[in-house]
């Protein structure tokens, strides 16, 4: 009399109604797990990057703090590297770190690498130490002027874009990018070109300072005018302007 | 049904549903990784795990929301309504376990509290217009995600009967009817937020399958309800309205009637005729569409039962249907159109045998 009238509580569902549960269910994952292919398959793939997360390892060099926190390094062949340098969380540079521009230092910390573009978060303040004086080989050397530009691309913060996160732009991501920023990790404008090519230009302030800015802007499509240089392997720019965008750019 | 406070009153069915759930969410889940790993070797496992409970909690708000008007169609979509309640609590943990991750990632190790960089940290984009131009592409998505996530909170903590009896069927109702609201919030979450990060036609384009196809189940089972309460109205003779044939009532089955504009349910039973509300006390589910099993009316929701002579669930079950009498003519059930008192003892008409 009850084939086809489900009761939940009971042990079993009528055969007839169990067969058709069954039929459902499956169409449902099946449309579910096609879904879910789907919405996958479509990702923007993230870019690569590293971040050593909990690896440490031990850097020495001349510490620069302004206007963007670097550490020049010289290896005993004479090769010389540029670190970028941040802190733990959405921090910038730590006060542990700071009032030592100039100073030769030696430090651990964690490597965050793309491509050419190394940055070092210094989360061990007991590692942190102030060595002799730095040679002149250590010194920081001249940037080279490229000249004056006008560049329009997205605001982002260095930490996340070099490898913390995957992927570190856009939207979605632009709470983080708020709180990098506004912590003081040293801001980028991220240059895209037609064939998916990127580059992230390191912005500071005129006469040698960080730049001063609205954080609000991170993720937005921004223009900077102002000297672009090469300081080691990072190229900078020395923001005389900065503005968000027209529309049209976004 | 029980008459003590159980967390949830595990049987064979419940155990079956939960064990279907969780696996088609971990075949989900790992369909999504397995895939965002293949087309996108550096994504990260945080953004793995939050996108992951994205899409899966994204995915079953639409089957959740279409299972009620699916059942209202079609009978044989019950087994799914009968542990709603299950996907719901489902549905919140997802939800939960996403907004943790992204709170976390986005928002915590900074120079703010978490909770109020997620409300802060947009500033000035929360005006609409700006510079004389509408900018919505920029409007914060996150505190309509939060806005969902307290509906799902508050319908997940609200769902056990006990709140269902302590809050009352109507308020307890309205609570959940929040879902709605909460599916609004997602929309608007969802198209703020990773569509504007992520570019193409295909995500807006099943976002709005989803919602077509969500508005479409609702808009059908609404119709079919509409087409049935604007019935003709039938002849009325001593304070009772004719109904149907008593041959459109088969035994131990119920019909779904109307009488003075209110839907009533009949129900057949030892070649009687009885007549009650056809609103479950439990969750309103509509008991004609139920049927008479072990002598008592069942309803078709979640099975509760009631006696047909007097509405009353049987002892020590406390829950009463109200009743109407019957009379027989013309080979037509005639039903009053006032309720009896509750529990009042109705013998039902008999059905003359052929």
């Amino acid at each position: 009399m009850n084939d086809d009238f489900y009761i939940g509580y009971r042990d079993e569902s009528p055969s007839a109604l169990a067969r058709h549960t069954r039929r459902l269910v499956a169409a449902i994952t099946a449309i579910a797990v096609g879904l879910t292919a789907l919405v996958a398959g479509l990702q923007t793939p993230a870019e690569p990057g590293t971040f050593e997360y909990g690896v440490k390892r031990t850097f020495a060099g001349v510490l620069h703090e302004s206007p963007l926190p670097m550490l020049h390094s010289v290896s005993p062949d004479g090769s010389v590297t540029n670190y970028l340098l941040v802190g733990s969380g959405k921090h910038g540079l730590p006060a542990f770190a700071r009032g030592h521009d100039g100073q030769r230092v030696r430090f651990q910390g964690s490597l965050i690498q793309k491509g050419a573009g190394i940055l070092v978060e210094l989360n061990d303040p007991d590692s942190f130490l102030v060595l002799a004086s730095s040679t002149a080989a250590e010194n920081r050397p001249a940037d080279e002027a490229i000249g004056h530009v006008v560049l329009t691309g997205e605001l982002v913060d260095t930490k996340c874009y070099f490898g913390v996160m995957r992927p570190a732009t856009g939207k979605v991501h632009r709470g983080c990018a708020v709180r990098c920023l506004s912590g003081g990790v040293p801001p980028g404008l991220l240059l895209r070109d037609v064939t998916g090519g990127a580059v992230v230009v390191l912005l500071s302030g005129p006469n040698g300072q960080p730049l001063q800015f609205e954080v609000g802007w991170a993720a937005r499509i921004v223009r900077a005018e102002g000297r672009l240089t090469w300081r080691g392997t990072f190229p900078c720019l020395e923001v005389a302007r900065l503005s968000l965008a027209h529309p049209e750019h976004e | 049904m029980s008459t003590t406070y159980r967390a949830i009153d595990w049987n064979r069915q419940k155990r079956l549903y939960d064990r279907t759930l969780g696996g088609v969410l971990l075949l989900g889940l790992g369909t999504f990784m397995g895939i965002s790993v293949w087309v996108s070797p550096n994504i990260t496992i945080e953004t793995l795990l939050l996108r992951g409970s994205a899409v899966s909690a994204l995915l079953l708000l639409h089957v959740l929301l279409c299972i009620g008007p699916l059942a209202r169609l079609d009978a044989r979509f019950l087994p799914l309504l009968y542990n709603r309640r299950h996907l719901g609590v489902t549905l919140f943990l997802l939800a939960l376990l996403h907004g943790t991750f992204a709170t976390v990632q986005f928002h915590a190790l900074g120079d703010e509290n978490p909770l109020v960089s997620i409300f802060t940290a947009y500033g000035r984009d929360y005006r609409v217009i700006a510079d004389g131009r509408v900018q919505l592409s920029h409007f914060p998505f996150e505190p309509f995600g939060i806005a969902a996530l307290v509906v799902f909170f508050l319908m997940a903590a609200t769902s056990h009967d006990f709140w269902l009896r302590n809050l009352g069927a109507s308020f307890w109702k309205a609570l959940h009817l929040g879902v709605y609201l909460a599916y609004g919030s997602v929309l608007v979450h969802v198209a703020l937020g990773a569509l504007q990060s992520e570019r193409g036609a295909v995500y807006p384009a099943l976002l709005a399958v989803g919602f077509a196809v969500v508005a479409g189940v609702h808009l059908a089972a609404a119709r079919k309800e509409r087409r049935f309460d604007h019935a003709v109205p039938r002849a009325e003779r001593d304070g009772f309205e004719q109904t149907c044939p008593v041959d459109a009532v088969a035994g131990n089955r119920g019909k779904v009637v109307l009488v003075g504009g209110q839907r009533v349910a009949l129900f057949r039973h030892r070649d009687r005729i009885f007549a009650t509300s056809n609103v479950c006390r439990h969750q309103g589910g509509p008991i004609g569409e139920g049927r008479i099993v072990d002598g008592c009316i069942t309803c078709p929701w979640h099975g509760w039962n009631y006696q047909p002579e007097d509405g009353c669930s049987p002892p020590p079950f406390q829950e009463v249907l109200e009743t109407y009498d019957t009379r027989i003519q013309d080979g037509r059930v005639w039903v009053r159109r006032t309720a009896n008192r509750l529990e009042h003892r109705c013998p039902g008409s008999a059905v003359a045998s052929s």
